[in-house]
């Protein structure tokens, strides 16, 4: 080559070179385009089995022993957990909804109640035709779970839920600082008057660093039990018809059967009831008297470190605190758990969860069998070995379950539904989430001002909730 | 400080005579070919990117405002009724309107501590505190605004925050700062600001170190002091950064989320609820994506409106040397 043909061909050398790479980066882009695709994703591309529950890989790896457990019986089902993190239920269903419309939906997602009815109504597979085809297995589990339970997962008469755990909420508080104020242990059917003269009592003895109650602004535990104790909600709770099939099925000699219906529907606003403005009013006072908190909104992440830390005197929770209270260091004996107080009913509002069935699911059989398989006792108790939450076996809520970690009177938990079975889930109609935003926003002001600012905080409620319910979910 | 140079007096390389044309200008037809279509594989990737990631997304996002989404089943065509459903819904009114109320308060804050501290900073300090008060004042902006809220909102609880405890060290009683519609508003601006001033604050560090030490030299001489010389030589010479320090300043504040939903979720009430607050709980709470979208839409516009009458006032108020 001449030096002049060189000196040309070096500079187009270089750009080749350069082009080369360019062509070679998109390249190995378009080459490496498969290991980004959806196969990818826990059961996508094979014919595994996925299931979407809330919590991080640490709590889909204790569903490992489940898993390992359900596979000895289907060797033939593969099964893939994936772990999916979420500030709240909310929050999780929202990631679940964004699966499905990236058409990578699970085929089976642990569903708490706030989340059953928009299950129910759009995404979620009834189970009624597989519970009467198995009916001779379900009727053990049937047999040892509160009817209550499981008509929070009916839906227009159809189930499309089994229940796995829930909670109550129930009234915790602390012994040092109830024997402090020389308070005995409330009774069993205390009235919202004897628990404001209790924490008015733990105020005067310990009248600073210290908050007789403390609640949190959300829709469980929040101001709906104190709704439900005064035989009223945000909502106007009404019943489905149907779902005879099961209670006549399993239920037949239930005391309680002729209290069970199709499913709960919340199909109108309620915040304008006099009764919800007595429960607020009620509220209100606790928090100008400086006997309660004014709740912030979604709070709660504080609680137990600051109950275990003996700064709380009372607050509403359910049977999931009681490990969190022991890991934080808390005594058995120094707290324990009463029933919520009595108002016109003492009727208690929980929460409960359980697996649905996706309309997806690539193979609905398979599905079935891993949500019969979580409802029996073997994987109940693999899945819930500590009181991290409350079973919804009504045996497996026993004495061992809670040894060494109290509270001493811990039959409270399932003697919630037992004692009052008019006790009603969350109102969470399909359109939960605009309505808990609905609900939320305006507890804190109704219960911080005055009672003009009360009213007006309600007149924003029952507004609020009629566009969100008008709304389709 | 000059930047910029007058077109006529641009140096004008290909026109001089005795300056070889280089080889690349001499090229043929096909080589002129082969060359643009090298830039164009070049520019490939960066194009494909923005197609895919910026310009496909805006366009859906403007397409989807008109139609009913719910992810779940298909979308259905409503003309401009999201629109009409957005500006009627009194929430989405109270958050642009919340929004437009934090913009102002919280730049107008923003940009005078920022341009404050440095001018105190570059005056005041030694060159080797400057540079610790520089990693000081924007290390916070490198932090994430959801932990940043959620170590805040410890702070500033009513009963157990560390923020009521020290005040009540001077007597003063505990403030309800996340339970009532002007603490929580304060919380929110004060943490926004507390995390985002250091940027502005960098840029009038940058700003600064460029005015000439003649310039104040010269000030001194007419009789200038202290804040005299500031009002009358840092703030006209500094006003180009000012109004880039505004302009993104007022575009980020515009887009405020991560603190007011970890600290209040836009209560108590709607005090704290903000336009992309909406936008989120529209979309992903709601189910609503047409709806958001329209409210998307609306942002942006606004979004463009004052970034345009910023760059338009811009003409009588910033000054280049």
């Amino acid at each position: 080559m001449t030096g002049a043909i060189n000196g040309q061909l070096r500079q187009i050398t270089r750009r080749t070179a350069l082009g080369a790479l360019g062509v070679g980066i998109i390249g190995a882009s378009v080459a490496s385009w498969p290991r980004l695709s959806g196969t990818d994703i826990p059961g996508r591309g094979d014919n595994s089995l996925s299931i979407a529950i809330l919590g991080t890989a640490a709590d889909a790896a204790a569903r490992q022993r489940a898993i390992d457990a359900f596979s000895r019986i289907h060797p033939d089902i593969k099964v893939k957990v994936q772990a999916i993190q979420a500030v709240d239920w909310k929050d999780f269903f929202t990631k679940i909804l964004t699966m499905v419309a990236a058409g990578t939906p699970p085929d089976v997602v642990y569903v708490a109640t706030e989340g059953a009815q928009l299950f129910a109504e759009k995404l979620a597979h009834p189970l009624d035709d597989y519970i009467r085809r198995d009916a001779a297995d379900m009727r053990e589990f049937f047999s040892d779970v509160h009817p209550s339970l499981v008509e929070a997962f009916m839906y227009k008469g159809s189930l499309y839920q089994l229940p796995m755990d829930w909670n109550a909420a129930n009234m915790y508080y602390n012994t040092t600082a109830f024997a402090a104020a020389g308070l005995d242990r409330p009774a069993d059917d205390w009235s919202h008057l004897d628990f404001r003269s209790s924490l008015a009592a733990m105020k005067k003895a310990r009248p600073s660093d210290f908050t007789p109650y403390y609640w949190t602004n959300r829709l469980f535990g929040g101001v709906v039990p104190w709704l439900y104790a005064n035989d009223t909600s945000f909502l106007k709770e009404t019943r489905s018809t149907g779902g005879d099939w099961l209670w006549d099925g399993f239920y037949a000699s239930d005391p309680s059967r002729s209290l069970r219906s199709g499913g709960y529907q919340w199909l109108e606003p309620n915040a304008n009831d006099d009764r919800v403005f007595e429960s607020f009013d009620y509220l209100r006072g606790l928090v100008k008297d400086g006997l309660g908190v004014r709740p912030e909104e979604g709070g709660g992440n504080s609680l137990v470190g600051l109950f275990a830390s003996n700064r709380i005197g009372t607050t509403p929770a359910g049977g999931y605190w009681v490990q969190g209270l022991h890991e934080a260091g808390m005594a058995e004996d120094g707290f324990d758990v009463q029933f919520f107080p009595r108002w016109k009913t003492q009727r208690h509002q929980f929460g409960t969860a359980g697996y649905a069935m996706m309309k997806t699911a690539k193979d609905k059989d398979a599905a079935w069998e891993w949500i019969k398989f979580s409802s029996s006792r073997e994987a109940m108790e693999l899945i819930f070995p500590n009181p991290a939450t409350t079973p919804a076996r009504r045996s497996m809520v026993n004495e061992k379950l809670y040894a060494s970690k109290g509270p001493a009177h811990w039959k409270v938990f399932y003697d919630t539904l037992d004692r009052f079975p008019t006790t009603g889930p969350i109102p969470a109609p399909p359109q939960q989430a605009a309505v808990e935003t609905a609900l939320m926003k305006n507890v804190s002001l109704a219960v911080s001002g005055d009672e003009q600012q009360l009213k007006q905080a309600l007149a924003s409620m029952q507004r609020d909730l009629e566009i969100a319910l008008r709304r389709q979910p | 400080m000059s930047t910029t140079i007058p077109p006529q007096e641009r140096p004008r390389q290909a026109a001089r005579p005795d300056r070889p044309t280089p080889a690349r200008n001499r090229k043929t037809g096909t080589g002129r070919h082969s060359q643009r279509w090298l830039a164009w594989v070049f520019l490939a990737p960066t194009i494909l990117g923005m197609g895919l990631f910026t310009l496909i997304p805006i366009v859906a996002s403007v397409v989807l405002a008109f139609f009913r989404w719910d992810i779940i089943s298909a979308p259905s065509f409503v003309g401009f009724n999201n629109f009409a459903e957005v500006v009627q819904d009194p929430t989405v009114r109270v958050s642009f309107l919340n929004t437009i109320v934090f913009v102002v308060v919280a730049v107008a804050l923003q940009l005078g501590l920022a341009l404050a501290l440095a001018i105190m900073v570059q005056e005041k300090m030694p060159a080797w505190l400057r540079v610790f008060f520089r990693s000081a004042f924007f290390f916070p902006l490198i932090l994430s605004a959801a932990s940043v809220s959620i170590f805040m909102r410890y702070l500033f609880n009513e009963q157990f925050g560390v923020v009521n405890w020290l005040l009540s060290l001077v007597g003063i009683p505990a403030v309800p700062w996340l339970t009532t519609p002007g603490g929580s508003a304060a919380v929110v601006i004060l943490v926004y600001v507390w995390q985002n001033f250091g940027f502005s604050f960098l840029l009038f560090i940058g700003g600064l170190a460029s005015i000439p030490v003649e310039t104040y030299e010269a000030a001194s001489i007419d009789g200038a002091t202290g804040w005299r010389k500031h009002l009358h030589v840092t703030l006209p010479l500094l006003s180009p950064t000012t109004l880039v320090a505004s302009v993104m300043a007022i575009i980020s504040a515009l887009q405020v989320f991560d603190q007011p939903y970890v600290l209040t979720r836009g209560g108590p009430g709607d005090s704290t609820r903000t336009a992309v607050m909406v936008i989120f709980e529209s979309a992903f709470q709601r189910l609503e994506f047409g709806q958001a979208s329209a409210i998307g839409v609306l942002l942006t516009l606004i979004i463009m409106a004052i970034t345009a009458a910023q760059f338009r006032l811009s003409k009588r108020f910033v000054f280049y040397q």
